[in-house]
């Protein structure tokens, strides 16, 4: 038998109304709930079983960085930068290092930009399979889990093997990336850049990366449960979306197809193939299948990199103590929450004189009050669950 | 990439004059919305009186297509400053600076709007009408700045508990923990001794140099 979402909807609003006494009451969600990826509080006013006024209440993990940035100089700030969204940390760095070397006029070496694409491509498979994860477990499925994170830690171990580091790299320099030195030198001598095996490891756990998505969709797409719990809810309308600054793979799954990495010129994504995906309906299964998709388009933009990455140096000359001259630039990448942008403003010294943080998941949940109106408490989950934020990301 | 862009010679704020790829978007920008254009390191700033604010966004959003609300923000431009270093050159009048954000969806075209408002009472007309999404942009910037949107329906704070005073992101307002004890990173950054005679790889990373020095010292 198939659930039948109209006769379930309803059922549950004709209990609602007519059978059951509901006096209005108010449901606090959070701040401590697993659905709510951190420290979110949302406040929603129910009336029976739908909610007509969610109040989201944010801050819990405001750490400040605006302020911060303007007492650090700049190889500092990519530590900070970091922790923005963590599950994605490496991606953080890109556009605020790339708006240095703009203020800078630095032309970066080819090899680092081939670098910062691939491991950008490998913190956005990390970032999705966290949501693969997550949004089935919300919903009910444990399954998936199991799948999605076992080859999450194989992409985070690749970049561990880079960077040194799972969720904080700090692997960008200004000018190039990180080199690795040989031990105890005291010419420090480069040894190498990327670790020896790393091609031939990126090239099998693509493979398998490819292979899980397939078990995913296997898992997911035919379970009649999740398709009922995600298909038609939490409809997001293109013109709704772009007006609250929804971007990302959340923006793309109401089927508008725009991606920062096909417009704006950071890092050398013109010189791979990849499709921009979309969705169809903006409801909470396009932007669970979007992102599935993207995971697959993201290993093989690694897949190309990796055949195609030239040789040379990987970091520009920069002086030791670095000053970026006056001037100000915006700079923003697809993040693989959405658009993450820096508004760096020098005023000529080692630090800037003001940092604006764009980051994806503030705008993308600050939807969260429209398209939270008149849902269903379960509903409240798997909406919240679909758009897939960081609260680092949202609080900054 | 920066050097692949034709930038001209004057590294701030270049004229429209400069043969940059953008000449031509800013010039029409600055046009339907009544402003002035400057393009700064490939981004184009439109910069418009504070009483055309809405009506430039407006035009920007209905006319230009740029429907994807970016982010608002603000700039303390203050000659006095409790933490971080002060301007190099002083101004002679200090303001805060809005600036908005907005893109479209399709060659990812994107406009940064700026306006100047009083330093000590800014106010401005809220967004809200235009770009649904200015909602907590201005509220971060109400709580930040101490800037008030005229006609926001609600300018709790957002981030910062209730009650708290003053506005963290004026260059007055001090970072306690600094005051406390300064920044031990600067040390490490600014006392960095200049070792002679080492070479090209000198010109590398911090991070890699104080690990070695580390490692020396053990």
């Amino acid at each position: 038998m198939t659930l039948d979402q109209d006769m379930v909807r309803h059922l549950s609003e004709v209990s609602v109304s007519v059978e059951l006494q509901t006096p209005e009451m108010t449901l606090n969600i959070g701040p401590q709930h697993p659905s709510t990826h951190g420290v979110l509080r949302l406040v929603a006013r129910i009336d029976g079983e739908r909610a007509f006024d969610v109040r989201p209440v944010i801050g819990y993990m405001h750490r400040g960085y605006e302020k911060l940035a303007e007492v650090r100089n700049y190889p500092q700030i990519t530590t900070i930068v970091n922790r923005i969204d963590w599950v994605a940390g490496y991606a953080n760095e890109i556009p605020f290092i790339t708006a240095a070397e703009k203020l800078m006029e630095l032309e970066v070496p080819p090899r680092a930009l081939w670098i910062r694409l691939i491991l950008t491509e490998m913190a956005r498979m990390a970032s999705h399979l966290i949501f693969m994860a997550s949004y089935p477990l919300e919903l009910g499925a444990q399954t998936p889990l199991f799948f999605a994170l076992r080859e999450r830690e194989r992409v985070l171990d690749l970049l561990e093997g880079v960077t040194g580091g799972r969720f904080h790299p700090n692997f960008n320099r200004i000018g190039g990336v990180k080199p690795a030195y040989g031990s105890g030198s005291k010419t420090r001598k480069l040894i190498q850049d990327l670790p020896k095996t790393f091609y031939e490891e990126t090239r099998v756990a693509m493979d398998e990366v490819l292979h899980v998505c397939d078990q995913l969709e296997d898992l997911v797409a035919g379970n009649e449960i999740i398709l009922a719990r995600t298909k038609g809810i939490g409809v997001l309308p293109p013109e709704v979306a772009v007006a609250y600054g929804v971007t990302g793979p959340n923006l793309r799954a109401s089927g508008i197809p725009f991606d920062l990495r096909k417009v704006e010129d950071y890092l050398p994504y013109d010189q791979v193939e990849f499709n921009v995906i979309t969705g169809e309906n903006g409801d909470c299964w396009d932007r669970w299948w979007v992102r599935l998709q993207e995971i697959r388009e993201s290993a093989r933009i690694v897949q190309q990199a990796i055949d195609s990455i030239p040789s040379g140096p990987i970091q520009a000359k920069v002086p030791k103590v670095i000053k970026v001259p006056k001037g100000e630039t915006y700079v923003r990448a697809e993040n693989p929450k959405g658009e993450m942008g820096y508004y760096l403003v020098s005023d000529g010294g080692q630090g800037p004189y003001r940092l604006k943080i764009r980051s994806a998941s503030f705008s993308n949940i600050s939807i969260l009050p429209w398209i939270l109106e008149g849902a269903l408490v379960p509903d409240i989950i798997a909406i919240m669950g679909s758009l897939d934020f960081v609260l680092g990301d949202v609080d900054r | 990439m920066t050097s692949s862009q034709p930038e001209a010679e004057a590294p701030e704020q270049e004229t429209v004059e400069a043969p940059h790829p953008l000449t031509d978007f800013a010039e029409s920008v600055a046009e339907v919305v009544g402003g002035e254009a400057v393009i700064t390191f490939d981004t184009v700033k439109v910069a418009v009186p504070a009483d055309r604010w809405v009506q430039a966004l407006t035009a920007a959003r209905d006319e230009l297509g740029l429907v994807l609300f970016s982010f608002l923000s603000a700039i303390d431009w203050s000659n006095e400053t409790a933490v971080g270093d002060p301007l190099e050159d002083p101004l002679d009048e200090e303001y805060i600076e809005l600036i908005c954000t907005v893109s479209d969806v399709s060659e990812g075209k994107r406009v940064t709007f700026s306006t100047r408002l009083d330093h000590d009472n800014p106010e401005i007309e809220s967004l809200i009408d235009v770009y649904a999404g200015a909602n907590w942009h201005e509220r971060e910037a109400h709580e930040m700045f101490g800037i008030r949107f005229i006609g926001h329906p609600d300018l709790s704070h957002l981030y910062l508990p209730e009650g708290f005073l003053g506005n963290p992101l004026r260059k007055t307002f001090p970072l306690l923990s600094r005051e406390v004890k300064p920044w031990p990173g600067k040390v490490d950054v600014e006392g960095m001794p200049e070792e002679e005679g080492e070479g090209e790889a000198d010109e590398a990373a911090e991070g890699a140099e104080q690990a070695e020095n580390e490692e020396e010292e053990a």
